[in-house]
């Protein structure tokens, strides 16, 4: 059953993937009208199937790779609800959506066979979950400067707007705040995160698990995230410098994202 | 034509006017009526001879006169509507200097001139939104003294869902057209909202005044004013004070230290040289900490460098650019006409097929009438001979009886329907 759900969650994800298009390109609020509500309902099945998921699994916490993916694109459609339900803007929609339907492909049609050790649930669920909003709140913000970035060329550019970009407008400066707000929210997510995973890793592991390089290059992550925000917000960063530090950060956390996928420290399945 | 397409039978559409693109501005001028006397001239085209109901619309564009006129045979005694003679006697204007500008519209191009006028596709900006609202005045005058009545006023409410529809089911009339709120425009892409933004007003000029106007309509809250003449700068200052928007004079010594308070300056001076160059800009965003500033650039020759445009967070528009993006809404527009166009064709094609079931409602009553009346004599008769009858076989008999009506009928109606089409197609 929870299969099902999700698959009808996937299948809700791409309409509304098609209706965002005309609804964010053109400005057509009739478009709006179906990606919203759809994305939503969506987001409400996909949550059923995960709560199922995880209950038929006898643990309360997503620690396979399918499971994963699946609560962070449950996170990254929410944020994307709670950004239009602040900004009612639904460009980010253009990209967040159809990664929404990229990352539940896999655990909806083809849902992993592996076996599951659980140490500590109740912690290791925060610590993961903690973990996704940060990754989730970084790519939002990456994808509001990446947007601030367009529009900022094509005001710049001052030709005559191409029709297919012609509505795919949002205002830079609540792109900013977008950007801002987004950095500033996963900061305390990836804290809380890293910090239960650390107390974590010295009940079960002791002082050795630090000295690994992933979890090593996990606390670069952390540094390299306040030090981002820091200059953004001491120096006002914006458009193509905001990018590239925003890129990097991003590169950082597919490094540590890879690492925890390879490495034989960090895992609860089964050898 | 047939008379199927008027509003009622018996009855014909006419709408007659000039407008300007058939007038030039001195006649159209002689035509124009004020709002003041709009009522005393609808009351007086009503009392014409053959005009049944009636509304002028009169703007600075057009003047239209739609009216619902008798269509008697001509050996009724009967004397037609003449309306290039109301114009001629109202507006004391020769028929001479009327007939070459005059347009005549009738029964289907009536109603389809209405939706476009309406829809704003036949103004000379197209997509304008003013249009709508005249026409809705004109119909409440008209409405007032008595000269639209239930044929017109169906039409009428027709034309305002179509006018509606065009709005909201194209682009027409979302891009804008003119160099003020081009630059609103603008701004918004840059700003959002502009709520609590500060404007600094460099100069004098009708156009800059205009701008700050718009962006004081969109929510700016604070205006600055720096002019050589500090005297002139103060009143600039004094003609924008209002209880929602602040006003402050800057020296224009001291421009290059306060001009970063503002978020969008619009230069308009006659300074032969530039009066902010690319690294005014780079200072004024290092003092902003990155936050943008919109310059507005509507002096000839031009007051701000073109290279600020290069420094981030600068946006320089000058008045060939602004002008540029103007054209282009203006062609987005065009081609958002052809959408609407489609809407009208459509919508006046729904809007004839009501008139014609409407045609056809007369002789269905009759029919259906005359048949029930046989039925119940049919069953008075009947009664006599069947003796009594239970309530159970009085029902089934009644029944009975309306359904062989009804299906004896069916053949009949449809053929009227289909004949009242025909007879609208031929």
């Amino acid at each position: 059953m929870p299969v099902f759900w999700l698959k009808l969650a996937v299948l809700l994800y791409g309409v509304a993937s098609l209706a965002v298009l005309p609804a964010a390109l053109f400005d057509r609020p009739r478009w709006r009208h179906i990606a919203i509500p759809t994305a939503f309902t969506a987001l409400f099945f996909h949550f059923v199937a995960l709560a199922e998921m995880l209950n038929a699994a006898h643990h309360t916490l997503p620690v396979d790779r399918h499971e994963t993916q699946s609560l962070l694109a449950l996170l990254l459609v929410a944020a994307f609800l709670i950004v239009y339900a602040s900004y009612r803007t639904v460009a980010l929609g253009i990209f967040i959506l159809p990664i929404a339907v990229l990352l539940t492909l896999g655990p909806a049609f083809s849902p992993s066979q592996e076996t599951i050790l659980l140490p500590h649930s109740g912690w290791i669920f925060l610590h993961i979950a903690l973990l996704l909003a940060a990754y989730a709140a970084l790519f939002l913000s990456l994808l509001a400067s990446l947007l601030y970035l367009i529009q900022e060329r094509r005001l710049k550019s001052k030709l005559p707007a191409i029709r297919f970009v012609a509505y795919f407008e949002t205002p830079l400066d609540l792109l900013d705040q977008i950007a801002t707000k987004t950095l500033i929210f996963g900061l305390p997510c990836m804290t809380a995160g890293l910090l239960i995973g650390s107390a974590l890793a010295e009940q079960t592991i002791g002082p050795s698990y630090f000295l690994d390089p992933k979890i090593l290059l996990a606390f670069a992550m952390w540094v390299a995230y306040v030090a981002m925000i820091f200059i953004r917000r001491s120096s006002g960063l914006r458009g193509r410098r905001a990018v590239y530090l925003s890129s990097f950060i991003f590169l950082v956390i597919l490094t540590v994202w890879a690492a925890n996928q390879l490495s034989s420290v960090h895992r609860f399945t089964a050898p | 034509m047939s008379d199927h397409n008027s509003p009622t039978p018996g009855h014909k559409l006419v709408l007659l006017g000039i407008n300007h693109n058939t007038a030039p501005l001195d006649v159209r001028e002689r035509l124009a009526i004020p709002a003041g006397r709009l009522a005393d001239a609808t009351r007086t085209l009503v009392h014409q001879p053959g005009i049944r109901e009636g509304l002028i619309l009169s703007t600075c564009n057009r003047v239209e006169i739609l009216t619902l006129q008798e269509d008697a045979p001509a050996a009724d005694n009967h004397t037609p509507a003449d309306l290039p003679r109301f114009l001629h006697e109202y507006f004391s204007v020769t028929p001479a200097a009327l007939q070459p500008h005059l347009y005549e519209f009738r029964e289907r191009e009536a109603i389809r001139h209405l939706f476009r006028v309406a829809s704003s596709l036949d103004s000379m900006v197209l997509g304008e939104p003013q249009i709508l609202g005249q026409v809705k005045e004109s119909y409440t005058v008209a409405r007032e003294v008595g000269a639209v009545q239930s044929n017109l006023e169906a039409l009428l409410q027709r034309t305002f869902t179509v006018a509606k529809r065009v709005r909201t089911e194209t682009h027409i009339g979302s891009s804008s057209v003119s160099i003020a709120s081009v630059a609103v425009d603008l701004a918004r892409k840059i700003f959002g909202s502009l709520q609590g933004k500060t404007v600094l007003i460099v100069g004098a000029g009708k156009m800059a005044d205009l701008a700050a106007r718009h962006l004081i309509q969109q929510g700016a809250t604070s205006i600055l004013v720096a002019n050589r003449t500090e005297s002139r700068a103060q009143q600039i200052a004094d003609e924008f004070r209002s209880p929602t928007c602040t006003t402050a004079v800057i020296p224009f010594d001291s421009l290059y230290d306060q001009a970063e308070r503002a978020d969008i300056v619009i230069t308009s001076t006659g300074s032969p040289q530039k009066i902010f160059s690319r690294s005014h800009g780079q200072h004024f965003l290092q003092r902003r900490r990155s936050r943008p500033m919109f310059f507005i650039d509507i002096a000839v020759p031009r007051d701000v460098d073109p290279s600020m445009n290069q420094v981030e967070g600068c946006f320089v528009y000058d008045i060939d650019d602004l002008q540029q993006v103007a054209a282009s809404h203006l062609a987005d527009r065009s081609r958002e006409a052809e959408a609407a166009e489609n809407i009208i064709t459509n919508e006046v094609a729904k809007y004839q097929q009501r008139l014609i079931s409407r045609d056809a409602v007369p002789a269905i009553l009759a029919l259906q009438q005359a048949a029930e009346a046989i039925r119940e004599a049919e069953l008075a008769r009947a009664a006599k001979r069947l003796g009594n009858l239970t309530p159970e076989q009085q029902a089934a008999i009644d029944a009975l009886t309306r359904s062989l009506t009804a299906k004896l009928l069916h053949p009949q109606l449809t053929a009227l329907r289909q004949s009242a089409r025909n007879h609208d197609e031929d």
